[in-house]
Parts: structure tokens; C-alpha cells; sequence
């Protein structure tokens, strides 16, 4: 499978609201850099600093199984997941561990964020392990190397198929090549000839008429100041 | 002028409006009429009233102008010997970008026509407006493929490489003239990157800017494709009107290096880019009518130093530098440049420190106007455009292009000069005119002539026949022919005289059949006629006649005088005018001969006398 953008979409469970999430994750990270020993530059704790290729299967390969004739069975290929965003959040066992987040901490990220506090230790320690295992998850999405990734900018066709036929070559503009003529002999020299008007697509419509000021032909913008 | 008579001319003014003479005899003097015009702000065309300056002309008023100089000032330290010695100093580097209209039919990112097409109502304002032009929202934007061609053509003209892929960028801002809010251009990748261009001394390159070489490189950094604004104008104290025809038209932006030193060099590079971009066809309109903006980097630095550091894409060691927008006509560039750089040595040598901001300049200033200072500078948010594929362009038509490329105007004018023998002044002239029609007719005919009167013995004799036939080809098509189209007020297209025609009176000329003089009447006689028409109706009888015929009815046919009628005529002469005479006789005039000869001509009958035989007698008659 050819590798291509990192798109994932997430979905977690039972968590704060994702606007309060980033919040959250936000201060946290920040409080984190100035924390952390100053290696490198860890104001924004870098991709590559960390360099783990993205795997589709985080523990083991699946190897495709093929029966006698070559042919896959797509159903059975396709009912067993081969990757899970929990292989992103922290395992089961180490969430009774020390959390990395203080009380302290989180008491302080809650007022920044304008959230309420705890209502009671049990909801503190709640919060914590959620943190603490979201924080998990930012860092592994960090762990990915970036390097030499173009940030995507639309979804498009980006195969080498794909592209060679979004290419503009030579009978891309036949046309215009046709509306051309040589002219002169010696001296050649190449005119576009003019007033060869392709047929119009589309209706005629009056690019005034949804201006509120207009004078004559022409739109009207006030320049002065504000009075 | 109170209010009640705003509306109404000024008194004077009325007065000779009505005058009964004034319409007939004479035209007002459009200055007084205009400056009221613009004083009420009543007019909304654009203050183009800048002259067109052909290079002849432009070329003969700076040698006229630095002769006058010369002379006024002589030994005396003039304010240009102190500029000169602070240039001793300072050392100017100038970055240029100019923005170009591109030749097509629609606009780049939407159907609607580019030019103005016979039939339709396409003159008036906002009547080539597509639904992106004008920002409905919900339209998307639709690149134009055949806008390419221009593009690449003006890329390999301008020897760059073409990038493969490149990108579309939204540049955001907010204004009157940008429907969208932003300018889909091409930032981050260029289609186009490291290019150059050559100009030597016949390019209007000071000598101290060649440095003994016969030619400089101005390296271009990128070349790209970007759309342009509408157009706005001013009506009264704070309206302005708005035009979207020329919104979203396809322009290119073509940005060099700094590797220019001189204000004339500097207008040299806009030119030469102009006269390349028109001499293949990608921009056909050139500064005068606003098809050609430039806009000017200029910085300063004490020559042997590395100014303030700073750096512009490989050329490091320069002065801070300023812009200088929307420069419309060369004059204005070298004048700017002259101005900015004055200004910028005159703060620096005052211990101040130069910003980096926008300035603007006016016909007629003395110094650059400060439009935007660095706090004023414009975030324009960057982006990549999300609607628009990348452009991937494919080597085949690369490869197609440099293959037909038209020759180049540099390549036309050495070929002019070499094989027909022009100056090379001429040769630029010739080239300028007429979108090298008139270039086409000047090989023509001159083909034809050397055809007929030359003589193919051997390759020496061809080559100066060739350039001498050349010449004479050269001085009648360019002035001859181009004094005739001026006193007649005519375009090259109303004009229908033939190759064969001038070919018919320069062989006559040639064989001295009729004197040059006879020759200039048939060529004007030749031009003011129509032409012969053509059609199924009328048999091939011409109601234009040939040149022979023309000769035989004007008379005009050489008779050449003895000896003895020669002498008669000049006796004739001198004996009307002995103040003359005694001029040349006793003063030593000699110039004044000439004077003599011109009334032998005139006197003489038509198509008789030759100059050059009245100039051998006249002076032997004066010697004795």
C-alpha cells in the first residue's frame, strides 16, 4: 500500500468536549516543554527528535493470507481490524502508575481554562489518568517522522497516473496552438489571432445587478474616512 | 467661484468658448481647458497623458541635453560634479519586478473574454465579468489552459528554466479593486526560475555600467503567472467607480536580481523585458498603455563595503533597500531611481538610517513620496490555494516551444545589421515599429531590389552590394517612408504601397533614372493613393499606376544637363544673390554652397538637375 498523507480521524470516548480537550492538551504541553530538560529546542517538542516510521500494524506484521488459487478472501481479510487507535493510548496496566500530571497541575490547568475543579477525589483521579493517557497519545502522534512530508493541501489524485493526466502538454493546448498563425517569412514572428470568439457558456447575466450602489456601468465604493 | 457656478465653465473660459473664431480657426489650449477638467475632478480617464518617447528621440534629447550642460557649465563645479563625486562613494544596486498583460483570449481563472471583440457591447465597463471575476460566492476558479502558452514563451524567451510543478497562492488583502480578498498568484513555486537577460551598449548601457565588457547579465530570479486587479477611479473628493473588466486578467511577474548599478541601465532592462515580451507575442501592450507596470528596488551602499548586510536571494553585502510602486513609462523609472537614490545618499550621509519602506513617485517630482512605512506593512497571509490543481506543465511543449520560438528582437537586429548592413541604431528603430511588419517589408524589398540591380560575381561584391542596397533600403523604408506615414498622419496597416513599388523607384533611383528628389514625390504620391481593388467585378485594369507611369506623368524622368546648362543655372544663381557668394567667396563659408545647390534644384526644372553634378560646378565656380 503506497504511503500517503497522515489523515486520521479520531474519535475518543467519554472525554471533556474536544474544544476543552485542546485546551487542556494545550497548557499541559506548554507546562511540559519548560519542564522537560532543555535538550534541544522544546518549546515545540520536534517530530524528528523522536524518529519512528509510521506502521500500519503497531506490534506485528499481518501477512495476507492467500488460499491455493493466489486469491485473497477479502472478507476474512477484512474482518479482523489490523490497527487500533488504542495501540496510540497508553496500555491498560500502566494507568495505575504515578500519573505525569500533579495535582497541583491540574489545578492550575483548570483555572487557565476556565473549567470548574473537581468536585471530588475520585473525579480528580478520573481527570489524571485521563490526561495522562491523552498526553501518551499526543506524544506517540508526535513520535511519527514528518520529515520530507508535504502538508497536504486538498485531497487530490496523487498518483503518477494522476498526474500525468492533470499534465499540459501538447494536445492539452492544441487549441490554443491552433489559434495562432506564423507570420512573415524571413523574420518569423507568431501572432494570436484575434477576434476569434469561442461560443459563450452560459447565460448572459448583468454582474450590476446585485450591487446596491451603482452610477452608469460602474460600481460605487465610498473611499473617505469615517465621519 | 462661489457654488451656484460650479457646474459652469469660468468666465474667461466662457467667453472664448463662445467666441465665433476660436471653432473654426483654432483648437483651445488643452491645458487650461484639462487642469479645470481635473480641478473639478470631472474627468475619469486615467492620467495617461504621458508622451510615448521613441528611443530616436529619447536617444537624441539625452546627447542634446548633456551637450547643453556641457556647454553651460564648462569648467565650473556644478551640482552634477558633486553628484558624480558622492557616486564616486556610493554605490547604487537596483532589483526591478514588473508586472506584464498577457496576450490571450479569456481571463486565467475564468471564461470571460480578455479583449474588447468587435459586435458585442465589450467596451463598456463591466461587461467581461465572469461569476469569479466578481466574487459570487459559491464560484470556483477554472484555469485557462491556453493563458500557458504566453506564459512559457515569455519564460524561454527570458531563458528561464520551467518548472514542472508549480503552485497556486492566495495573497490576501483587502481592497476596492480585489473582488476575492485575495490575488491567486504564485508564491511559494513559480513556474518559472533563473533566468537572464543580455544588454550591451546599443541598449542604452553607460559605459561605466559595461566596465570595458561588451555586454551585462541581468540574472531574473523567477518568472510568475498572477492575476490583476480592477480598475478604480477617482470621481469627486472620496468616490471612486469600479471596473472588474480587467479583474482576474492574466499577468506575469517577472522579478530580477540585483545585479543593476544605474538608473539608465535600469530603464534599459524595462525596455529590452518590454521589446522581448513583444517580440513573442506573450505582451503585446507596452507601458505607454498600461499593459507594463514596473516597480523598483533601490539601496545604497559606500562602494568597497557590504552595506547594512542585508541579502536578496544570493546577492548579499547590500544597503537597506526601498520600494519604489507603479512606475508607468521608463522616464519615470530613471527619474525615480535618480530621485531614491539622491534621497537615500543625502540620509545616509547625514548619519541617519534608511527604512525599509513604499514609496510612490509622480511625474514632475523632484523626490519619491513615502506611501507605507515598515508598521504599515501588509500581512497578506500567505496560502496555498485550495481549489486549484498544481499546474503541472509537460516537457513536450516546453520542448515545442523553444523549437518555433520566434527570433528575438536582439537576433532580428544583428541580422540586420550583418547581412543588410544597417546601423544598428537603425536597426532598433527599424525593429520597433509597426510589430515587425515593417521589418518584414524591409526584407522584402530589399530582396526584390538586390534581385534586379545586383550583380552575382562573386561573394565579396554580393556581400557589399547586399549591404550597401541595404542601407539605402534601410534609410528609405525607416525615414522616408516613416516621415511620409507621420506627415500623413497614417497607421502602417492604411498604408499600400508594395515591396514591388519601392523596389520599382528604387531601381529607378538606382540606375539614376530620376533624382532622389523625384523619387520622394512617386513614394508620396504612391502612399496617399488607394489601393487598386480587387474582385471578380472589375477587370485587373489597375486605378493604381505604376511607378513607371507615375514617372512618365509627372515628367520626372532624368534629362541631365551639359555642362554648359549647369553652368548657365549657377551663374544665374549667384548673380541673384552676391551676399552669398561673398560669404562663401571671402568668409570661407563653405557650408553655404550647399545653399546653392538647393536653389539649383528648385530653379532648375524638375528631374533635372542632380545635387551632387551642382555642387562640382558651383564650387568650381566659386574657386574661379
Amino acid at each position: 500500500i503506497p504511503y500517503s498523507e497522515p489523515s486520521l480521524i479520531l474519535s475518543l470516548g467519554a472525554t471533556p468536549s474536544p474544544k476543552q480537550l485542546v485546551d487542556i492538551i494545550e497548557a499541559a504541553l506548554i507546562m511540559l516543554a519548560r519542564l522537560a530538560p532543555r535538550t534541544r529546542q522544546t518549546r515545540y517538542i520536534h517530530a524528528r527528535s523522536f524518529a519512528r516510521t509510521f506502521v500500519t500494524s503497531h506490534h506485528r506484521q499481518i501477512s495476507i493470507e492467500r488460499d491455493t488459487n493466489g486469491h485473497i478472501d477479502l472478507e476474512k481479510l477484512l474482518s479482523k481490524p489490523t490497527w487500533s487507535v488504542a495501540s496510540l493510548l497508553p496500555p491498560k496496566d500502566q494507568e495505575a502508575t504515578v500519573s505525569e500530571v500533579s495535582s497541583k497541575q491540574l489545578h492550575h490547568l483548570l483555572r487557565l481554562s476556565a473549567l470548574p475543579p473537581p468536585k471530588d477525589a475520585a473525579e480528580e483521579a478520573q481527570m489524571l489518568s485521563t490526561l495522562t493517557s491523552q498526553l501518551h497519545f499526543v506524544k506517540e502522534i508526535q513520535r511519527v517522522d514528518t520529515s520530507g512530508v508535504e502538508p497536504l493541501r486538498s485531497l487530490r489524485d496523487e498518483t503518477v497516473q494522476g498526474e500525468s493526466e492533470a499534465e499540459l502538454g501538447m494536445d492539452a493546448l492544441k487549441g490554443a496552438l491552433d489559434m495562432e498563425e506564423t507570420r512573415g517569412t524571413h523574420y518569423r514572428r507568431i501572432k494570436r489571432k484575434r477576434g476569434v470568439r469561442l461560443p459563450e457558456e452560459g447565460e448572459q447575466w448583468d454582474p450590476l445587478g446585485t450591487a446596491s450602489k451603482k452610477t452608469g456601468r460602474f460600481f460605487v465604493v465610498e473611499g473617505g474616512k469615517n465621519d | 467661484m462661489h457654488s451656484s457656478t460650479l457646474r459652469t465653465a469660468p468666465i474667461h473660459l466662457t467667453r472664448t468658448l463662445q467666441h465665433p473664431s476660436f471653432t473654426t480657426a483654432r483648437s483651445l489650449r488643452p491645458c487650461i481647458v484639462a487642469k479645470w477638467l481635473q480641478s473639478r475632478r470631472l474627468t475619469t480617464a486615467s492620467p495617461r497623458t504621458q508622451e510615448v518617447i521613441p528611443l530616436r528621440k529619447h536617444l537624441k534629447d539625452e546627447a542634446k541635453r548633456k551637450k547643453a550642460e556641457v556647454k553651460r557649465d564648462g569648467n565650473v563645479l556644478s551640482t552634477k560634479q558633486t553628484s558624480d563625486s558622492r557616486l564616486d562613494k556610493w554605490e547604487l544596486t537596483v532589483g526591478i519586478e514588473i508586472h506584464a498583460e498577457l496576450n490571450t483570449a479569456c481571463k486565467l481563472f475564468s471564461s470571460a473574454p480578455a479583449e474588447v471583440s468587435v459586435g458585442d457591447d465589450g467596451g463598456s465597463a463591466n461587461s467581461r465579468v465572469a461569476a469569479f471575476d466578481a466574487a459570487l460566492p459559491g464560484t470556483q476558479p477554472q484555469f485557462q489552459i491556453a493563458t500557458l502558452l504566453p506564459a512559457l514563451r515569455a519564460a524561454i524567451a527570458l531563458e528561464c528554466e520551467v518548472q514542472r510543478k508549480s503552485g497556486w497562492d492566495r495573497k490576501h488583502y483587502f481592497h476596492w479593486d480585489q473582488p476575492n480578498g485575495y490575488q491567486i498568484t504564485q508564491y511559494y513555486r513559480p513556474f518559472a526560475k533563473d533566468g537572464s537577460l543580455t544588454l550591451g551598449a546599443f541598449d542604452g548601457v553607460p559605459a561605466e555600467d559595461l566596465n570595458g565588457a561588451e555586454s551585462i547579465t541581468i540574472g531574473i530570479k523567477q518568472i510568475q503567472m498572477e492575476q490583476d486587479t480592477a480598475k478604480t477611479m477617482n470621481v469627486g473628493s472620496s468616490t471612486y467607480h469600479v471596473d472588474l473588466n480587467r479583474a482576474g486578467m492574466p499577468l506575469i511577474e517577472v522579478i530580477t536580481l540585483p545585479h543593476i548599478h544605474s538608473p539608465q541601465t535600469a530603464a534599459a532592462v524595462v525596455r529590452k523585458i518590454q521589446a522581448v515580451l513583444k517580440g513573442v507575442d506573450a505582451c503585446v501592450t507596452g507601458m505607454e498603455l498600461g499593459g507594463l507596470r514596473a516597480d523598483v528596488n533601490v539601496s545604497v551602499r559606500q562602494r568597497g563595503t557590504s552595506g547594512t548586510g542585508s541579502s536578496y536571494s544570493g546577492v548579499s553585502g547590500l544597503g537597506q533597500r526601498t520600494e519604489i510602486k507603479n512606475l508607468s513609462s521608463f522616464k519615470a523609472v530613471e527619474d525615480a531611481i535618480v530621485a531614491e537614490r539622491d534621497r537615500q545618499i543625502s540620509v545616509l550621509e547625514a548619519g541617519g538610517v534608511i527604512e525599509g519602506e513604499t514609496r510612490g513617485w509622480t511625474l514632475g517630482a523632484t523626490e519619491t513620496t513615502r506611501l507605507r512605512g515598515k508598521e504599515g506593512e501588509v500581512d497578506y497571509r500567505y496560502m496555498p490555494d485550495a481549489d486549484l490543481p498544481p499546474l503541472v506543465i509537460g516537457s513536450d511543449l516546453v520542448k515545442h516551444l523553444k523549437t518555433t520560438m520566434p527570433m528575438l528582437p536582439d537576433a532580428v537586429e544583428q541580422d540586420l545589421e550583418e547581412w543588410h548592413g544597417l546601423s544598428r541604431k537603425d536597426a532598433k528603430t527599424l525593429n520597433e515599429q509597426d510589430n515587425g511588419d515593417r521589418v518584414e517589408f524591409f526584407e522584402r524589398t530589399a530582396s526584390f531590389l538586390l534581385a534586379e540591380v545586383g550583380t552575382f560575381k562573386s561573394e565579396v561584391s554580393t556581400g557589399k552590394e547586399r549591404r550597401k542596397t541595404g542601407k539605402l533600403v534601410g534609410n528609405w523604408v525607416l525615414h522616408e517612408l516613416g516621415g511620409l506615414l507621420a506627415t500623413h498622419q497614417r497607421s502602417w496597416d492604411d498604408v499600400r504601397v508594395t515591396a514591388d513599388e519601392l523596389k520599382d523607384i528604387l531601381v529607378c533611383l538606382h540606375k539614376n533614372q530620376i533624382t532622389a528628389r523625384a523619387a520622394k514625390q512617386i513614394l508620396a504620391e504612391l502612399v496617399q493613393r488607394q489601393p487598386a481593388p480587387k474582385g471578380p467585378y472589375w477587370p485587373s485594369m489597375d486605378t493604381r499606376p505604376s511607378v513607371e507611369q507615375l514617372i512618365d506623368a509627372g515628367n520626372l524622368r532624368l534629362r541631365p544637363l551639359s555642362e554648359h546648362e549647369y553652368e548657365k543655372l549657377a551663374k544665374q544663381i549667384m548673380d541673384a544673390s552676391p551676399e552669398m557668394v561673398k560669404a562663401v567667396r571671402e568668409k570661407g563659408q563653405k557650408g553655404k554652397v550647399m545653399w546653392f545647390v538647393g536653389q539649383m534644384v528648385r530653379q532648375g526644372e524638375e528631374g533635372t538637375v542632380e545635387p551632387e553634378k551642382a555642387k562640382v560646378v558651383i564650387e568650381r565656380l566659386m574657386d574661379g
